[in-house]
């Protein structure tokens, strides 16, 4: 209540200044005349009752400032005050102003861009109702150093769907990829296979149409298809009626059902474990096939949404009670059942956290370095404007108006910087989603929302504080005598603020251009590693077989031999092959191999583990990958032969160390399968990128898949080394194709260098944007050291004047403030290197070939600061031998 | 002594709401209102009414409308509100409690001691 009536006469007297003036003057004034008029009554005449009547009321003016007090008029119009007037002084010193707004500017900019990174990615709910719902289920890896997420097999995930008490909504689902035929060029699309249960999981509607909408499958709408936004828009022409048209798809006709909204691509493969080969964008989703192979492999993600008033704890213990349940049934499933579930905004957003944060960190180091450099110019410019300090002092300023103006000035300075670094940080926004790496998961949903504006504001507020504060302290600290004494001692506060300040940026600048230069390393040595391929001149595309009229291996194996022989002849391929994956093309598949050579014993962590892919002759010849013992594949490695395997040199190292592999043996999981023979040892390549870990890994012939079921040989990689220009031979390669099946799609043509290059997007992205906060951390405290020194030049101008006088030489004088700025330098790197020594240990989770403590990065990053800031020291330090004694002796 | 007391500090505000209890005033009314309860014995410096008024206006114990005086002409009129009228309670509660004490205190005789 009192509160309100407060709040109101304060919003009168904001708003309704004038108003409330007038009728104060007209109050007043009625008092005064009534008074008159009384005196009147009592035969004073009128002149003299007016006279007496304002005598009596005491100073008039004095007293409507009071009113205005009383009213809480005050607070507002200094405040207003002080505004106008710190925009007038901070226009009267534009090159002052600019250089602040500008650096400011810089470090907020660069702090909202990353902020509003960090926004879309980690802070922004999923699109989905409800989301923190919806968990992804996964099981441990049965091997150590796998990761935590092991694929579910269709067997227990219907088993567990029908038990399952806390899920709402739970669904499977698999990458395959479909061939689009009917019309035009064969289409190669990205598809998902979902079981019931995944849309309802997920809670998302279609754009019209329907979903596959059920809790459980229904026999007769297998063949449905939802398509995303995208296509629909690029092979439909966004047609409405799309709806009941029936497409051809792998050589099945499948009815379109639905339609998806814009933005709905679940899953994206950078979201997914690599191993499941997720396809970037996913562009149609069709129900998982039923009946199902109960005893299928391990491939199915699963997406449930837990039941209202579940929680991930009881969720967890259910699959916990479940794992141990097939556990009890299978004994040779023991310890493969351990559950894994995540919050599917964990799922979605995995690794990008840490390098997220990574460049908060460094773009707020940043900012910290932008405040000090302003908060020194202000330092400086207060000196300055001592004088005036001291003049509004005697007039009756108490040091907290004083102060309250200076942080008001400031703070205009910070919103002026606020203001420009908003469209720096636009830009910046606009400048990563064009350039940054395509797969930082939700990068498009970027922008600047209210959120970031809030957080610009707050940013700079801040920021206003931070550097205005330390500043106007020193500015006000002096006394008026001791002021007005000319070339005052008490400037030593002043003095120290200023080099701690400058300490701390040359720190701050430290910190920062280390993290760059070990990023830098560490993409350097990712080029440098030997990937175990050789890049120069090879063309790479995927080949998918529609599997309606490919459906069985042998089929497949002579369709590939086909294709094999056509690309061979082709003018211009000097070698063609082709296998599961090129190198960094996907991570391949895994299994748990046994060598008869090694006993299996009952610990999980010594169950022999290899990657398996499947190769054609000339293949390693094709992508260049070194065959350093044995033979490679030939035409005549077929079913009827015996059966050979080439393994890696990690794999041989690792269950032959000491031995030659050459004619051992090794088999692929279960005894069913016979054992094959190693003929050959080839190189490891990099397969998901240059960073990884080489893992053992064996090659098979396409020809001897005795498997069949596993793994698919539905799509192969094709590498074709050419001895000119491979983006000239497509339409020749197109051609090859078609002679063979005219239905064969041509999908994701690539060089094996582009392959590379997209490799390191990520890593030269986080390089680029880090070397550019070092370069702008490195400028600011470049410029800091100018101010500083420059100042203390013009300072001691007298001092030094005395010095030559008295017979220094210029070198002298030079040596003396190239001093003063190393050992600020030193103090500075003294410390920066103490940082960085604790900063670049959370580092190395980014590092590749390079050492948290390399010090050759630290020695030259050290050499690079300590030569920039002490030339930022030599143009001040010039100025000052060039000082004649005799001017600087008369000055004063 | 004189014939008029000077103002104990922080009574005007209590004289003033006291005043407007009686009924609405304007802010001359109010200064001629308490020379007349007072039988003019308290003299209100004129410079500090208007402050006063302003600031329980501000406070929300008084609230103000324009209206028209015994002579026809506008005036600003002061009434008291609710929140005014406990304040002023309280307060002449609290003056009349320390009035006792201190006149206890000035009546004591040296036997009481």
């Amino acid at each position: 209540m009192r509160l309100l009536s407060r709040l109101q006469s304060w919003l009168r007297a904001a708003f309704g200044r004038a108003r409330l003036e007038d009728e104060m003057d007209a109050e007043l004034r009625f008092h005064l005349e009534n008074f008159a008029e009384d005196l009147v009554r009592t035969d004073v005449p009128r002149a003299e009752a007016l006279r007496r009547a304002r005598l009596e009321f005491g100073a008039l003016e004095r007293a409507k400032e009071e009113c205005r007090e009383q009213r809480g008029v005050r607070l507002l119009e200094t405040l207003l005050q002080d505004l106008r007037y710190g925009v007038r002084s901070l226009r009267k010193n534009p090159g002052f102003t600019a250089v602040a707004v500008l650096t400011l500017a810089l470090g907020i900019g660069s702090t909202a861009a990353v902020f509003s990174v960090v926004n879309a990615v980690l802070l922004k709910p999923l699109p989905y109702p409800e989301p923190a719902r919806i968990v992804t289920p996964w099981w441990a890896w049965p091997v150590n150093d796998m990761g935590d997420e092991f694929p579910w097999g269709q067997r227990d995930f219907f088993a567990f769907r029908r038990q399952a008490r806390t899920f709402q909504s739970l669904g499977a689902f698999k990458s395959d990829s479909f061939i689009l035929t009917g019309s035009g060029d064969p289409l190669r699309l990205d598809g998902i296979r979902a079981s019931a249960g995944f849309f309802l999981a997920l809670g998302v509607q279609p754009l019209f149409g329907r979903t596959f909408d059920q809790e459980e499958e229904e026999p007769g709408h297998e063949l449905e298809v939802v398509v995303s936004h995208q296509l629909w828009l690029d092979r439909f022409g966004g047609d409405p009626g799309v709806l009941g048209r029936s497409i051809n798809l792998n050589g099945f006709s499948y009815s379109i059902i639905g339609v998806m909204p814009d933005g709905f691509v679940f899953p994206r493969g950078e979201e997914m474990p690599f191993i499941l080969g997720f396809p970037r964008q996913a562009q149609l989703w069709v129900p998982l096939p039923t009946p199902l192979n109960p005893a299928g492999p391990q491939d199915l993600a699963v997406v449930g949404r837990l039941k209202n008033g579940a929680s991930a704890a009881q969720a967890f213990a259910e699959l916990q009670v479940f794992g141990k349940g097939v556990e009890a049934q299978y004994p040779q499933a023991v310890g493969y059942y351990t559950p894994v579930l995540k919050p599917l905004v964990s799922q979605i957003t995995g690794d990008t956290r840490r390098p997220l944060l990574l460049l908060l960190g460094a773009v707020a180091v940043v900012l910290l370095v932008a405040c000090s450099n302003v908060a020194n110019l202000l330092l400086a410019r207060s000196l300055l404007r001592n004088k005036e300090f001291t003049l509004r002092g005697a007039l009756g300023a108490s040091r907290g108006r004083l102060l309250r103006q200076l942080l008001v000035e400031n703070l205009v300075l910070a919103l002026g910087g606020g203001l420009l670094g908003t469209l720096l940080a636009w830009a910046g926004v606009h400048f990563a989603k064009t350039f940054g790496p395509s797969n930082l998961p939700r990068l498009q949903e970027v922008n600047l929302d209210l959120r970031v504006f809030f957080f610009v504001l707050v940013a700079a507020i801040a920021t206003g504080i931070l550097f205005g504060l330390p500043p106007a302290f020193a500015a006000t600290r002096e006394s008026l005598v001791e002021s007005l004494r000319e070339r005052s001692q008490a400037a030593g506060y002043s003095a120290r603020l200023r080099n701690s300040l400058l300490v701390s940026q040359v720190a701050l600048a430290l910190v920062l251009v280390v993290a760059a230069g070990l990023l830098v390393r560490t993409f350097y040595s990712l080029l440098a590693t030997d990937a175990g391929f050789n890049p120069t001149r090879v063309f790479t595309f995927q080949l998918t077989l529609p599997s309606g009229k490919y459906s069985d291996v042998d089929v497949m194996a002579r369709l590939y031999h086909n294709v094999l022989q056509h690309l061979q002849s082709t003018p211009g391929v000097q070698h063609v092959g082709f296998a599961s994956t090129v190198p960094l093309g996907g991570a391949p598949d895994g299994t748990a191999i046994r060598i008869p050579d090694h006993p299996v014993t009952s610990a999980k962590d010594a169950a022999p583990f290899a990657n398996y892919l499947f190769a054609t002759p000339g293949y390693f010849a094709a992508v260049g990958t070194p065959l350093l013992r044995g033979r490679d594949f030939t035409d005549s490695d077929t079913q009827d032969s015996a059966h050979v395997t080439i393994i890696t040199t990690t794999m041989a190292q690792k269950y032959w160390p000491g031995q030659d592999p050459i004619g051992k043996q090794v088999g692929v999981g279960a005894v069913r399968w016979p054992l094959r023979t190693i003929v050959g040892i080839v190189a490891d390549t990099k397969h998901a990128s240059l960073s990884e870990k080489s893992s053992p890994e064996m090659y098979v012939p396409y020809t001897q898949n005795e498997i069949k079921v596993w793994p698919s040989m539905q799509t192969m990689q094709v590498a074709l080394r050419t001895t000119q220009e491979p983006a000239s031979l497509l339409s020749l390669i197109r051609q090859a194709l078609n002679s063979v099946d005219p239905d064969l799609p041509l999908a994701k043509p690539a060089t094996l260098a582009s392959l590379v290059d997209d490799s390191v997007v990520q890593p030269r992205f986080s390089m680029l944007l880090l070397a550019s906060f070092g370069a702008i951390a490195l400028l600011l405290a470049s410029i800091g050291m100018y101010g500083v020194i420059s100042y203390s030049v013009a300072r001691r101008t007298r001092e030094v004047g005395i010095r030559m006088a008295l017979g220094a030489a210029p070198l002298q004088v030079l040596r003396m403030v190239l001093g003063q700025g190393a050992r600020l330098v030193g103090v500075g790197l003294a410390i920066g290197l103490l940082a960085s020594f604790g900063v670049s240990r959370l580092m190395t989770s980014f590092l590749y070939g390079v050492r948290a403590t390399d010090p050759l990065t630290y020695a030259s990053v050290c050499l690079l600061l300590t030569f920039v800031v002490l030339l930022a020291c030599y143009l001040p330090a010039r100025r000052a031998t060039r000082v004649d004694p005799t001017i600087a002796l008369r000055e004063e | 002594m004189d014939k008029q007391l000077d103002l104990l500090q922080g009574t005007l505000d209590m004289l003033i709401l006291k005043a407007v209890s009686l009924g609405p005033l304007h802010g001359y009314g109010v200064l001629l209102r308490i020379r007349q309860i007072s039988k003019d014995s308290l003299e209100i410096q004129q410079g500090s009414l208007y402050p006063a008024l302003y600031r329980l206006e501000h406070q929300g114990w008084i609230s103000s409308e324009w209206g028209e005086s015994e002579n026809k002409r506008k005036a600003k009129f002061y009434r008291l509100t609710a929140a005014g009228k406990r304040r002023l309670n309280t307060e002449a509660a609290k003056w009349n409690r320390m009035a006792d004490v201190i006149s206890g205190i000035l009546g004591t005789t040296p036997e009481e001691v």
